[in-house]
């Protein structure tokens, strides 16, 4: 146990910010969001892949720059600051659950190419209402050549618009057997697959995917050793290591905010004197400052023990409960400091709420994990 | 093209090796935390327990007395001090399972006469000061009251008035001590003050600052108790042409303000772990799952395990705060910020719990401390009583708040 920053990360970090500084400034993710815009960050895109950021987590062997997940969680908290676009994320974790889930054909076809940046990804491994909840939202039949015939509808999948494969979990149905969860490469374009668009003041980030008798080819389906299905325990935790890891983009935003609200109170004068120097700005800073702590503790230790190769229900819940409050209560108290001076949108504060916002509820929040831990209390 | 090639320059490098940061006990730490648990097991009894539950530690022989004599055998009051001071050398992350360990068990372990008065000396005493006071703290055997707050000077505690005047030489010289302290805790069962005294009426205020250590059985020292809302015992001491010899005086003169400062900050993470809140909420969660006087159990209604499961998690943060404080203090660091947002965390947090405790247990939870009909004998109606001690003790969280903007995030001073 030593809960200090060493000197790798530190570097790490400092190239991260260095590079998401130049190529992801407040602009980029402003433009980015408009309505009906192409929401694919290109430079920003082809920078990271230059700089091996997709490939960071997966192993050597498919194209991996064989990284950590703590090394991972470093770049999450970086791209939290700077507000990567989601895409990126999403890319990862497709590629995460590829690699949990996969077989190793399925992991040096889909990892490689995204390892390179050729491939984009989203995924729908649980709930977007409760990450826990791994029962699929699709059914399956195969069909005779061995392929999947599949439909349903996922609702509030980010990214999915951007994304050349969807990961999907559905339910095999076949006569006379068990009921198989199988996760699935779809591709939102194949014919009998229908992506509408769920706006939200932060642009048009969640679609409604809506399949009808999608084909889905076999080498496209992931059913575990044997092909006898997954565990959900497998899928759960997938979810819930995304879950964490959005925990850290969660922190490192709320830190971000702080910074951005303390630079805007120290600067600004009212009544002759800094806004920074009144007893109730500097209480409403100091609270943000502890929320944040707190925020990125949990989320980091959440990480960690994911990749110990523990479930972390626990402290995955813990890391929802801090860093999405926190992160709520850094932007809210953030645009109470700057007043009306952060109430408009040249001042951008509002590109952190709109994340707080989306992060805090997809795959629920804090009342949603606090069931989990209820659960870890009921159990005693 | 060129924005490109200016990422080769920062392509990312991987970390190898140990984890950036690492969240699991070594086997090392596993080790110690279980020799401490087995000592507990062997040294708290029920006679320690009972008395205890009697009364606030006043007995200046009983059962207490010698389980303090056991840890000193075992070095534990040192053991994060340098071999040379007659400490064990172990770290800081060590001192913090020893003290949370000992807090989940609700006895008393280290105190501030370890944890922040000896430190002081080591960094900042006289070598005369070391070799006088540090080996008889590491046996147990000297006991400090702590001499800050006056009637007059509480959170200002910068404006202190008690006056020591010298006579004769630094050397072979006395020091004349007359004044007031109050919330002077443990006094009844200390051997000594780590008294702050002014030395220098003319300075300003934080320069005029000095600490002497003055035995307690010394003449002229008047000790009052003072009895708070949660049954605890305080004191008012008063000095009274106190003379104590010249070479008490801890360090140099005049420059006491940065020893408490010091002093505050260790006895900040000392008082914020959070060994006893885990306990509560241990025991809370138990205490929901049991019938009330009604019949009806608490943990059945979804609310109450909502707010048990938040409380819980809580209590996994601020355990991390703790373990983070330590390991910065073991790298050399003073971690005065993250302390402070532990102290303000940890003590809002205990409220938070006793709330909780009262709304679950409803008008049972009024029943009184130490009762028969009281759930748990009443350990939550107490802490009701108790939490709030810790939000205004050791630096008001209102300071403490300032401290974090101010110090934290160089948000100007406003002249306090």
């Amino acid at each position: 146990m030593k809960l200090v920053v060493t000197t790798q990360e530190r570097d790490l970090a400092a190239s991260l910010r260095e590079l998401l500084t130049t190529h992801c400034p407040p602009e980029l993710v402003r433009s980015l969001r408009e309505p009906g815009t192409d929401r694919v960050p290109e430079k920003l895109w082809a920078a990271l892949v230059a700089a091996e950021v997709l490939a960071l987590p997966f192993v050597e062997e498919v194209g991996g720059a064989g990284g950590t997940l703590d090394d991972l969680a470093v770049l999450y908290a970086e791209a939290g600051r700077a507000l990567c676009p989601t895409v990126v994320l999403s890319t990862l974790h497709l590629g995460l659950a590829v690699a949990e889930l996969g077989d190793a054909e399925q992991q040096a076809r889909v990892l490689g190419p995204l390892c390179r940046g050729e491939l984009r990804g989203a995924v729908s491994l649980a709930s977007p209402y409760d990450a826990a909840d791994v029962r699929p939202a699709l059914r399956a039949e195969r069909l005779g050549d061995g392929s999947l015939a599949v439909s349903g509808r996922l609702d509030h999948v980010l990214d999915a618009d951007l994304a050349d494969r969807v990961l999907a979990t559905a339910t095999l149905t076949s006569y006379g057997e068990p009921d198989r969860l199988v996760a699935l490469l779809l591709d939102p374009r194949a014919a009998g697959a229908t992506l509408t668009a769920l706006p939200t003041s932060d642009g048009d980030r969640l679609q409604q995917l809506d399949l009808d008798h999608v084909i889905v080819p076999a080498a496209d389906v992931l059913a575990g050793p044997g092909g006898d299905g997954l565990a959900a325990d497998r899928v759960r935790r997938i979810s819930l290591l995304v879950r964490a890891l959005q925990c850290v983009d969660m922190a490192g935003g709320a830190e971000a905010v702080l910074e951005r609200t303390v630079a805007h109170v120290r600067g600004r004068e009212q009544f002759g004197r800094p806004i920074a120097s009144f007893q109730a700005a500097q209480h409403l800073v100091a609270d943000i400052h502890i929320a944040v702590q707190g925020a990125r503790l949990a989320a980091r230790s959440a990480v960690f023990w994911h990749g110990r190769g523990r479930p972390a229900v626990r402290e995955t819940a813990i890391a929802v409960v801090h860093a999405a409050t926190a992160y709520r209560r850094a932007t809210l108290d953030a645009h109470q400091l700057h007043g009306g001076m952060g109430y408009v949108v040249e001042t951008d504060l509002h590109l952190w709420s709109e994340r707080a916002r989306l992060l805090g509820a997809l795959g629920g929040g804090p009342d949603v994990a606090g069931r989990w831990l209820e659960e870890e209390v009921g159990r005693g | 093209m060129q924005d490109i090639c200016r990422t080769d320059i920062v392509r990312i490098r991987r970390t190898k090796g140990d984890p950036p940061v690492d969240f699991e006990l070594d086997s090392d730490q596993r080790a110690w935390r279980e020799e401490v648990r087995a000592f507990l097991r062997e040294h708290v009894t029920p006679a320690l327990r009972a008395e205890l539950a009697e009364h606030d530690l006043e007995k200046r022989d009983g059962e207490l007395m010698a389980f303090r004599r056991k840890i000193g055998e075992k070095g534990w009051f040192g053991l994060n001090w340098p071999v040379e001071h007659g400490g064990l050398g172990l770290g800081p992350v060590h001192q913090h399972l020893l003290v949370s360990e000992f807090e989940y068990w609700g006895v008393p372990g280290p105190d501030l006469t370890v944890t922040s008065v000896a430190p002081m000396i080591m960094r900042h005493g006289t070598e005369r000061n070391k070799a006088e006071f540090l080996p008889p703290i590491a046996r147990g055997e000297m006991v400090c009251a702590v001499g800050y707050s006056e009637p007059g000077a509480g959170t200002d505690l910068a404006s202190l008035r008690t006056r020591a005047v010298l006579e004769g030489t630094m050397e072979d010289g006395a020091w004349v001590i007359n004044g007031a302290k109050t919330w002077n805790s443990g006094a009844q069962r200390s051997t000594h003050e780590w008294l702050c005294v002014r030395t220098d009426p003319d300075a300003p205020k934080h320069r005029g600052i000095s600490v002497i250590i003055v035995p307690i059985d010394h003449p002229g020292v008047t000790i009052r108790p003072l009895t708070a809302w949660s049954g605890y015992r305080t004191n008012e001491a008063f000095f009274d042409d106190v003379r104590v010899p010249a070479t008490n005086l801890v360090g140099e003169v005049n420059q006491g303000w940065r020893y408490i400062t010091g002093a505050l900050d260790l006895e900040r993470g000392a008082l914020t772990n959070a060994g006893d809140l885990r306990r509560a909420v241990d025991d809370l969660l138990e205490l929901a799952r049991s019938p009330r006087r009604d019949g009806s159990v608490p943990a059945h209604d979804p609310t109450v395990r909502h707010r048990l499961a938040l409380l819980d998690a809580d209590v996994e943060v601020a355990t991390l705060m703790g373990f983070e404080a330590a390991s910065l203090l073991g790298e050399g660091v003073i971690p005065s910020i993250e302390v402070s947002v532990e102290k303000v965390f940890t003590s809002e947090l205990r409220q938070r719990i006793a709330e909780v405790a009262l709304d679950l247990l409803g008008p049972d939870g009024l029943l009184g401390h130490r009762t028969s009909a009281a759930p748990d004998d009443g350990r939550f109606e107490r802490l009701y009583r108790i939490a709030p001690l810790l939000r205004f003790g050791a630096g008001t969280n209102e300071v403490l708040r300032d401290v974090i903007a101010q110090r934290g995030h160089a948000m100007p001073s406003y002249g306090r």
